[in-house]
C-alpha cells in the first residue's frame, strides 16, 4: 500500500488535533491550530481530484465558447474559436489554472456581449454561461461542512 | 520568529517594549509596568494584543487595562494605519460605543509596525460561526441595539465630526459606482483565476444601479455579528474592527449586517431591525436599495477573500483565519450571489 499525499495530510489532522492541540496552553495559538488543521481538511479533500476538475472544467468552457463562437461575431468570435480548438498546455495544477484562467476571461468577455443583446440567440447563450457557472461551482464546492467556520 | 509564534520571552520582551513606549508618551507615569500581556484571536486585519499597564502619577496607583492594536505584515483587507484610530478620535460622543482611543504611533522604531493603544471595553465578542446562542439569551436584545446604533451612525454628520478626508468624504453622491469599482479593482489585482460568477454580478450591479441615499454616512465597513461586544447583562458595549470604514451610503453596512455569513437576522426580523434602524437614523430604509447593497455585499466578500488567498500564497500572512478564509469563504458567496440573481431574474 502506498502512503497518499491526501492521507499523509489526515494524519498531519489528526497529530493536531489529538496530539499538539492539548498541549498548546495559549488560547490564540490553540485556536490557530485548530484552523490550521481545517485547513489541512480541505487540503487532503482537495488533492486527489485537483487536476481531474481542472481538466473537465476547461473542457467543458471549451464547449461553451465553440457555441458562443458561432453566436458572436468578428474578431471575439475568432478568438472564442481558436480557444475552443485549444488544449491544456500540461498538467501541473498551475498550468491548469493558467489555462483555466484563460478561458475564464474569454467566457467573461462572451457573457458581457450576450448580456447586451449582441449575436444570434444571445439569450440562449447567456443562459448556457450561467448552467455552466453553477456546474463549476458545484464541482468546485468543498464537501466537509456546510459553514466555513463550522465547528 | 514569527509572531504566531511569539514565546513568553518574546512576549515578556514585546511588554517591556510597550511599557516603555507608554512611559515616553506619559511623562509623568512612574515606575510604568505591563503584565498579563496576550493575544487575542481574530483580528485577522490587524494584530489585537490585550494588557494591562499599571503606574504611579501625583502619588496615586494607577490600572488601566488596554488593547493595542498594531498592523498586520498583510491582512484581509489593506487597512490605512491611521484610520481607525481618526475614527474612533472623531465619533467619541457621538451615541456610538466605541473604546476611548489614547496614541496612535506610525513610527516603527517602537513596535516595528504602527499601532495604536485604547481602552479595553468590558464585555466579550459573541461568535456567530461557533454558537447557535451567542449573545448568552440576549440574542433580541442584542440586535435591536445593534440597530439603534447602526441608525445612530447614519444621522451622524461626517463633516461636523471631522471625518470629511475618509474615502468619499468630499463627494455628495455616486457612493455605489465609486464602492463598486474599488472593489472590482482589488479583484482585478487580487484574482490569480477569475469568477465569472462575481464579474456577471458586478455586471448587473452597474446596469441596475440603486437611488441615491437621503445624506451620505460615515459607514463602518465591516458592521456584522462579531464585530462588536456585549455584556452579561444583555448590552451592546462596544462596536470594534473600523479599519473599512469610509463615507458612502447607509445602507451598505445594513446589507452586511444581514450577509448570511453572518447574519443579524438570526436574532431579530428584518422588518423589527430596520423599524429600530429607521427610529435612531430618522431615514427610510429603502428596501429595494437595500436588495442592490445584498448583492454588493456578497461582491464586496469576494473581493476580502480574494486578498486573503493572495496575501497567504504570497507569504505575507502567516495567519490561518486568514488561509480558512480565503480557500473556503469564496464559495459561499459565489453561491449566495448565484441566488441573489436568480431572485432578480438575472439567471433565467
Amino acid at each position: 500500500m502506498r502512503l497518499t499525499i491526501e492521507a499523509s495530510l489526515r494524519r498531519i489532522v489528526d497529530l493536531l488535533r489529538d496530539e499538539v492541540g492539548p498541549e498548546v496552553q495559549t488560547p490564540f495559538l490553540a485556536q490557530s491550530v485548530r484552523m490550521a488543521g481545517g485547513l489541512l481538511t480541505i487540503c487532503a479533500n482537495w488533492v486527489d481530484d485537483a487536476a481531474a476538475i481542472r481538466v473537465e472544467e476547461n473542457a467543458a468552457i471549451r464547449k461553451v465558447l465553440a457555441e458562443a463562437s458561432v453566436s458572436l461575431d468578428g474578431d471575439l468570435s475568432a478568438r472564442l474559436r481558436a480557444a475552443s480548438l485549444s488544449s491544456d498546455p500540461g498538467l501541473r495544477i498551475s498550468q491548469l489554472d493558467a489555462e483555466n484562467h484563460r478561458l475564464r476571461m474569454l467566457l467573461v468577455e462572451a457573457h458581457g456581449v450576450a448580456e447586451r443583446g449582441e449575436g444570434a440567440s444571445p439569450q440562449v447563450l447567456d443562459a448556457a454561461i450561467w448552467r455552466l457557472l453553477e456546474e463549476i461551482e458545484l464541482k468546485r464546492a468543498q464537501r466537509e461542512q456546510a459553514h466555513p467556520y463550522g465547528q | 520568529m514569527s509572531d504566531l509564534a511569539m514565546s513568553d520571552l518574546a512576549m515578556s520582551g514585546f511588554a517591556a517594549r510597550i511599557a516603555a513606549y507608554l512611559t515616553h508618551r506619559m511623562p509623568k507615569a512612574e515606575g510604568l509596568a505591563v503584565d498579563e500581556l496576550a493575544r487575542i484571536y481574530g483580528g485577522s486585519s490587524q494584530e489585537t494584543y490585550r494588557l494591562r499597564a499599571r503606574w504611579r502619577e501625583h502619588g496615586e496607583a494607577v490600572e488601566k487595562r488596554l488593547i493595542l492594536r498594531r498592523d498586520a505584515p498583510a491582512g484581509l483587507v489593506v487597512a490605512e494605519r491611521d484610520l481607525e484610530f481618526n475614527v474612533y478620535r472623531a465619533l467619541a460622543g457621538q451615541g456610538v460605543p466605541i473604546p476611548e482611543a489614547h496614541f496612535l504611533e506610525l513610527d516603527p522604531v517602537w513596535l516595528d509596525r504602527p499601532f495604536f493603544i485604547m481602552d479595553l471595553c468590558t464585555g466579550r465578542p459573541g461568535d456567530p460561526f461557533a454558537s447557535p446562542d451567542p449573545y448568552d439569551g440576549h440574542d433580541e436584545a442584542i440586535a435591536r441595539q445593534f440597530w439603534t446604533h447602526l441608525g445612530t451612525l447614519a444621522a451622524i454628520d461626517h463633516r461636523a465630526v471631522g471625518l470629511a478626508g475618509l474615502r468619499n468624504g468630499e463627494a455628495e453622491g455616486g457612493f455605489w459606482s465609486r464602492e463598486l469599482g474599488r472593489w472590482e479593482g482589488i479583484l482585478n489585482e487580487g484574482e490569480a483565476v477569475i469568477e465569472p460568477i462575481v464579474r456577471g454580478a458586478i455586471r448587473w450591479l452597474r446596469g441596475n444601479p440603486p437611488p441615491e441615499p437621503a445624506k451620505p454616512a460615515v459607514v463602518h465597513g465591516d458592521y456584522r455579528s462579531g464585530n462588536f461586544l456585549f455584556t452579561p447583562d444583555g448590552r451592546l458595549s462596544a462596536i470594534l474592527d473600523w479599519e473599512m470604514c469610509h463615507i458612502g451610503d447607509p445602507l451598505e453596512d445594513a446589507a452586511w449586517a444581514i450577509d448570511p455569513f453572518w447574519p443579524i437576522t438570526r436574532h431579530l426580523p428584518l422588518e423589527d431591525g430596520l423599524s429600530a434602524w429607521e427610529a435612531a437614523s430618522g431615514l427610510s430604509a429603502d428596501r429595494e436599495a437595500l436588495d442592490w447593497w445584498r448583492l454588493f455585499a456578497a461582491v464586496k466578500a469576494c473581493a476580502i477573500w480574494t486578498t486573503a488567498e493572495a496575501a497567504v500564497q504570497s507569504g505575507e500572512s502567516h495567519e490561518m483565519i486568514v488561509a480558512l478564509s480565503g480557500i473556503r469563504a469564496g464559495h459561499f458567496h459565489r453561491k449566495q450571489i448565484l441566488a441573489l440573481l436568480r431572485e432578480r431574474g438575472a439567471i433565467a
